[in-house]
């Protein structure tokens, strides 16, 4: 469905992104991960044609987007980082003209735009005009754009930036909805959303690949590390009997009261350090595993493999 | 038919957005203000010089005595000058404020090349300009009532006029491609659509024959005046088209290049 070949974009000097290669097949959900300057969106203004890359191969649904870019376009759903809106427009005569622009067959106009204003909860403000909206609103009708022809392909560059944590929760939900319908790409920095709503995953870094697989293959990458937060009534000296743990790697001492401890492996760890707690006398009152496994991952090939990395 | 169509849908955006926005509405109202005080001035002095040519028997000269050159000629020179500051001022909206909004990625991302684009803009402007001339139009059909005259002359020297317009709305349209800013596409317009009146100043300062008669081609007063007179000639309709074709041209070259420069 989506296929980058040695694809390479330079700014000038700057190298913004190098030989990427990836394959999306058809239905799936991509996360496209990176921290903020990684290449994501670039990588994603090339896919629609938007930008002409500086060498490489990238296709669409059989179609190369620099031979035959109006091809691509009929077939791509876009929301760019701000949502392509114009304010002095109502959201339905919006939608109906990117309807008409997307030179979808006309017969289909009312049931699309209809179903897009729908999908995206905007049927009861369908009416009023969109610089009257809020931004969260804005950024609904940016992916209500993007599905109005219902395309083959949506592309999503950071769908949900600038939302309240509800409108974030429900546009994760509607990109769960969409999967199987459309192939998605969707770019982000937050780890999160790519659990939440992803089936594979490419892990971008300064302009290179540096992990793509499905999601619960990357994450066995990491499997058997733990963090364990740890939270005791009182303040005593544990950190000696934590030491003596088998599998410790790291001890993070953040209060008298609070420490977070890394480990390499799993096996008995929960049940000796509520031993230590208790014996020593300190009182537990809070021993909680934390499997950020994929945010270990990602912080692991991004930032490298450095011990004082926070997030 | 089918590179029309993406074509038909921009320009109809625009005209939507030109004519449900008080804009368009402010500028004719403007616009009828100015040509109604001058028209009736004008008018005025008209009749007036008549009356005295009657009453002297004097005969005077022709010109002064034609309601063309009387009338219609400082009418339509108001018509002129109403679009070398309001054609920048739609034009702006056109490309750069598309730009600044992000909604050209909109544009840039559906089916529809850079030329469709810019011919849709352009034809909206084209309209607009249409419409203006219709309005002063109106002050010529009233006039018919009043006084016999021949009215092909004046809707010649109105062609004429309507034709700057769409030579301003090219090169604004230019100049609005050039810049993310508004306010300098609107200021870089009114600079273009002066400046072409003034380069056929330029023969005035130069010996050499060969560059006089280039400069004389360039004018654009040189290629207006006969049709001001009634005469069309074919090198002068040459002149707006290719004005017209080169900066259109140009607007197309610009939005191709962001492609490559972003």
């Amino acid at each position: 469905m989506i296929e980058v070949i040695d694809l390479c974009k330079n700014y000038g000097e700057r190298k913004a992104i190098q030989n990427l290669n990836f394959k999306i097949s058809t239905g799936d959900v991509v996360g496209l991960l990176g921290p903020n300057g990684a290449g994501k969106s670039t990588t994603m203004k090339i896919l629609t044609g938007f930008m002409a890359p500086t060498s490489g191969v990238a296709r669409i649904c059989g179609y190369d987007v620099f031979e035959h870019p109006i091809e691509v376009k009929k077939r791509i759903g876009y929301l760019p980082e701000i949502p392509p809106v114009y304010l002095d427009m109502t959201i339905k005569d919006y939608l109906n003209f990117v309807f008409d622009l997307k030179q979808v067959d006309p017969q289909f106009k009312t049931d699309f735009v209809v179903k897009s204003l729908q999908k995206t909860q905007l049927v009861d403000v369908k009416n009023r005009l969109i610089k009257n909206l809020s931004k969260g609103y804005k950024q609904r009708v940016g992916i209500a754009q993007a599905l109005v022809s219902n395309p083959e392909v949506l592309i999503l560059d950071e769908p949900t930036v600038g939302l309240d944590p509800k409108q974030v929760a429900e546009v994760r939900e509607l990109i769960k909805e969409l999967r199987g319908q459309h192939t998605i790409i969707l770019s982000t920095h937050i780890l999160s959303e790519v659990q939440a709503t992803c089936n594979k995953v490419i892990i971008i870094h300064e302009g290179r690949i540096v992990a793509q697989d499905d999601i619960d293959k990357i994450e066995r990458l990491n499997q058997g590390a733990m963090t364990v937060s740890v939270r005791t009534k009182e303040s005593k000296a544990l950190e000696n009997g934590f030491q003596k743990l088998p599998s410790i790697v790291d001890i993070e001492k953040i209060t008298g009261t609070y420490y977070r401890l890394k480990f390499s492996a799993r096996d008995n760890a929960l049940d000796d350090i509520a031993r230590i707690i208790i014996d020593s006398g300190a009182g537990l009152v809070e021993l909680s595993p934390q499997n950020e496994n994929l945010e270990d991952v990602f912080l692991k090939l991004t930032y490298g493999e450095q011990k004082d990395v926070q997030v | 038919m089918k590179h029309i169509k993406p074509v038909v849908v921009v320009f109809k955006k625009e005209l939507r957005a030109l004519f449900l926005s008080p804009l368009f509405y402010f500028i004719t109202f403007l616009a009828t203000i100015l040509m109604g005080i001058t028209y009736a001035v004008s008018i005025w002095n008209f009749s007036q010089t008549l009356a005295n040519t009657m009453l002297t028997m004097l005969g005077g000269s022709s010109q002064q005595q034609n309601i063309h050159y009387v009338v219609f000629v400082p009418h339509l020179s108001l018509l002129n000058l109403i679009y070398i500051f309001v054609v920048p001022a739609l034009a702006m909206r056109l490309i750069s404020e598309e730009r600044k909004n992000r909604t050209f990625d909109l544009l840039l991302t559906s089916p529809i090349n850079s030329t469709q684009i810019v011919i849709s803009k352009y034809l909206s402007l084209v309209v607009v300009n249409f419409g203006l001339a219709l309005v002063s139009l109106f002050y010529m059909l009233i006039s018919l009532r009043m006084y016999q005259f021949e009215l092909a002359p004046s809707l010649l020297a109105l062609l004429g006029i309507f034709l700057c317009g769409c030579s301003y709305a090219a090169m604004n349209l230019f100049a609005s491609s050039l810049t993310d800013s508004a306010m300098i596409s609107f200021f870089v317009g009114i600079v273009l659509n002066i400046s072409i009146w003034l380069i056929g100043g330029l023969t005035e300062l130069i010996d050499q024959p060969i560059f006089k008669a280039v400069f004389d081609q360039v004018s654009l007063n040189a290629h207006l005046q006969p049709l001001i007179e009634g005469v069309v000639k074919l090198n002068g309709l040459v002149f707006f088209a290719s004005v017209i074709f080169i900066f259109c041209f140009l607007t197309e070259r610009v939005i191709e290049s962001v492609r490559w420069r972003a």
